[in-house]
């Protein structure tokens, strides 16, 4: 028995937990290999059932066919756009809402925030949202997705805290300088606010890229569907994820594999992120909820 | 005089200027829906719009309460959250508790990377994840006939529907739930456990008596921040994943508005049903913010 142990307890209990979170890892990581490994068998082991965590049969073919697929271009190149201008714009509407209402003597301070917060506790549900993106004509438009996201009161509640931590001094130098508040705002508060740019244009591009149901309801054109409604129709709808209307002529890949390969290529960005994610989220999240 | 002075040399009036782009979206996109929610209380015509068209009163929550449909939902709507709450509160603690034993960092560097990894992908994503896993032909079924009895159509069938949107719900982020006990946890004063040691208290009772109680105030505010947050959390998921089969069970009150509002365009009924929705939604929220603060000395924003 290992002597690090004081007590034999110790030994069992430690044990216990490096297998539970092993087995916890694996009911994770288990479903995502039954996902790759459908997507890279033939058709004779797929529609067998026969694909459980490894492939059987390889083959590259259902990505070669995703990848040639028009659509699935469209809609990736949709999101792409989405997620880039939205997490762009949220961060510096993020940013000037922040600056202001940081400053604790600015008059109003407390009604101004109080406007932001209050549409954390309350909104005018689907219906209206639906009618006014009608009213100003932006159904069937990228910005009918953008614009509700980019006015998220929680990543803007995550930068004031973050500039109201920054000593004042910071401020007060400039202004002799002679600095105007824009220009104090974008020299000199903004290089030193780094850490949390980078975790909310994060926060942005993730939710962006994953946004699924103002999509559904704004969009309806094919040639602006983004990829979780693409992605949605081909799961749930048996929607062909090549974007053609039949299915023949691929006797050597299951439909099946076709669309876990889609499914696969739609998490590439995520899984390219992730390792930043990681970092910044972490932090974030702790910011967000301990400080909030 | 010298008020104006001090406004000007703080360069107020600037900081208002930068304040209008950000107030003018939230005004356009978060205020001007909650003035259409009047809708709820016309006979909405789209074309003749929120001007034009003729006031019912309440005609259409007197509908609404009348309608055994509502209760149906309501009901969906509170039980799938109370069962995910039951799972929600315990699990990311748990895991929390459990990661905190764990001494070879390589070990929980693979499982920290592993189980954060569910929470960045889509609702759309994790739904095709379980279609696989829970397709006749799939894992979960394969178990399920080797112990001899009939495989189960998950998607389709009200019986289990519910289960699926938990497990899925949990697969998600269980794991991501576990980073604020974990930052709680790191915060503890190492004294309380050398002092428990001194004792002679086990791992296990320091996790009982050092670990659990300092966590106390975070389990309390997560619970919190839960309730109130009950009527729309699971909104998208459902919407994803449900289908014409499982309506009966899996109806929430985001989704039938949906339904109705758009797909049925009964704009004036649904936005009456959304209204409900978002007023206890406030009321929910609100009370717990202020328990927060009362209680924990923080609120949730």
């Amino acid at each position: 028995m290992n002597r690090k142990y004081a007590f034999k307890s110790d030994y069992w209990f430690t044990l216990f937990c490096y297998i539970s979170l092993a087995i916890f890892s694996l009911a994770v990581l288990l479903p995502l290999l039954n996902l790759l490994a459908i997507s890279l068998s033939g058709s004779p082991a797929v529609n067998a059932g026969n694909v459980k965590f490894l492939p059987s049969g390889l083959q590259f073919e259902a990505y070669s066919h995703v990848l040639q697929s028009k659509q699935f271009f469209v809609s990736v190149s949709v999101s792409v756009i989405i997620a880039s201008l939205g997490s762009l714009i949220g961060v510096l509407l993020s940013v000037m809402a922040a600056y202001p209402l940081s400053k604790m003597n600015l008059p109003g301070r407390k009604w101004i925030l109080m406007v932001f917060v209050f549409t954390l506790v309350f909104s005018g549900g689907i219906v209206p949202q639906y009618i006014l993106m009608h009213k100003l004509h932006l159904l069937n438009s990228i910005w009918s997705v953008i614009f509700p996201y980019v006015t998220n009161i929680f990543y803007f509640l995550l930068v004031k805290n973050f500039f109201e931590g920054l000593p004042e001094e910071l401020e007060e130098s400039a202004k002799i300088d002679g600095a105007s508040q824009l220009t104090i705002l974008f020299r000199v508060f903004l290089p030193i606010s780094k850490p949390v740019i980078a975790t909310i244009s994060l926060f942005f591009i993730v939710e962006l890229w994953n946004e699924y149901f103002l999509s559904k309801m704004f969009i309806t054109k094919q040639s602006l569907m983004p990829l979780q409604v693409y992605l949605r129709s081909v799961i749930f709808e048996a929607m062909d994820p090549t974007g053609r209307s039949t299915m023949e002529s691929k006797v050597n890949i299951s439909p099946q594999s076709i669309i876990n390969a889609t499914i696969f290529l739609s998490m590439i960005p995520m899984m390219i992120l992730y390792p930043m994610l990681q970092k910044h989220f972490a932090k974030g999240i702790i910011v967000g909820s301990v400080k909030g | 005089m010298k008020r104006k002075s001090t406004f000007h040399r703080e360069g107020y009036s600037e900081l208002y200027l930068i304040l209008i782009p950000p107030l003018l979206l939230l005004f356009i996109f978060k205020y001007l829906p909650m003035a259409g929610i009047i809708i709820a209380f016309q006979d909405f015509n789209i074309f003749t719009g929120v001007l034009k068209s003729p006031f019912v009163g309440l005609t259409h929550f007197q509908n609404l309460f009348q309608d055994p449909e509502f209760y149906r939902i309501l009901r969906n709507t509170l039980l799938i959250n109370f069962y995910k709450l039951m799972f929600w509160i315990p699990l990311p603690l748990i895991a929390a508790l459990l990661m905190n034993e764990i001494r070879i960092a390589v070990f929980r560097r693979v499982v920290q990377t592993t189980i954060y990894l569910p929470h960045f992908l889509s609702w759309v994503i994790v739904g095709g994840i379980f279609v696989n896993l829970l397709s006749s032909q799939g894992p979960v079924n394969e178990m399920i006939v080797a112990m001899g009895s009939e495989p189960i159509r998950f998607m389709l069938d009200p019986k289990f529907f519910i289960q699926v949107i938990l497990a899925s719900s949990m697969w998600k982020e269980v794991g991501w739930g576990s980073i604020v006990y974990l930052a709680a946890i790191a915060s503890i004063n190492p004294e309380q456990y050398e002092a428990a040691m001194l004792d002679g208290a086990s791992k296990f009772k320091q996790m009982v008596y050092v670990t659990f109680p300092n966590l106390l105030p975070m389990i309390a505010l997560m619970t919190m921040l839960a309730l109130g947050n009950i009527l729309k959390n699971s909104f998208e998921q459902i919407l994803v994943m449900y289908n014409a089969a499982v309506y009966e069970v899996a109806d929430v009150l985001e989704t039938y508005v949906f339904r109705m509002g758009i797909g049925q365009m009964e704009y004036s009924y649904s936005t009456a049903v959304g209204l409900f929705s978002s007023l206890v939604g406030f009321i929910l929220i609100v009370t717990a913010n202020t328990l927060c603060r009362k209680y924990l000395g923080r609120g949730i924003w």
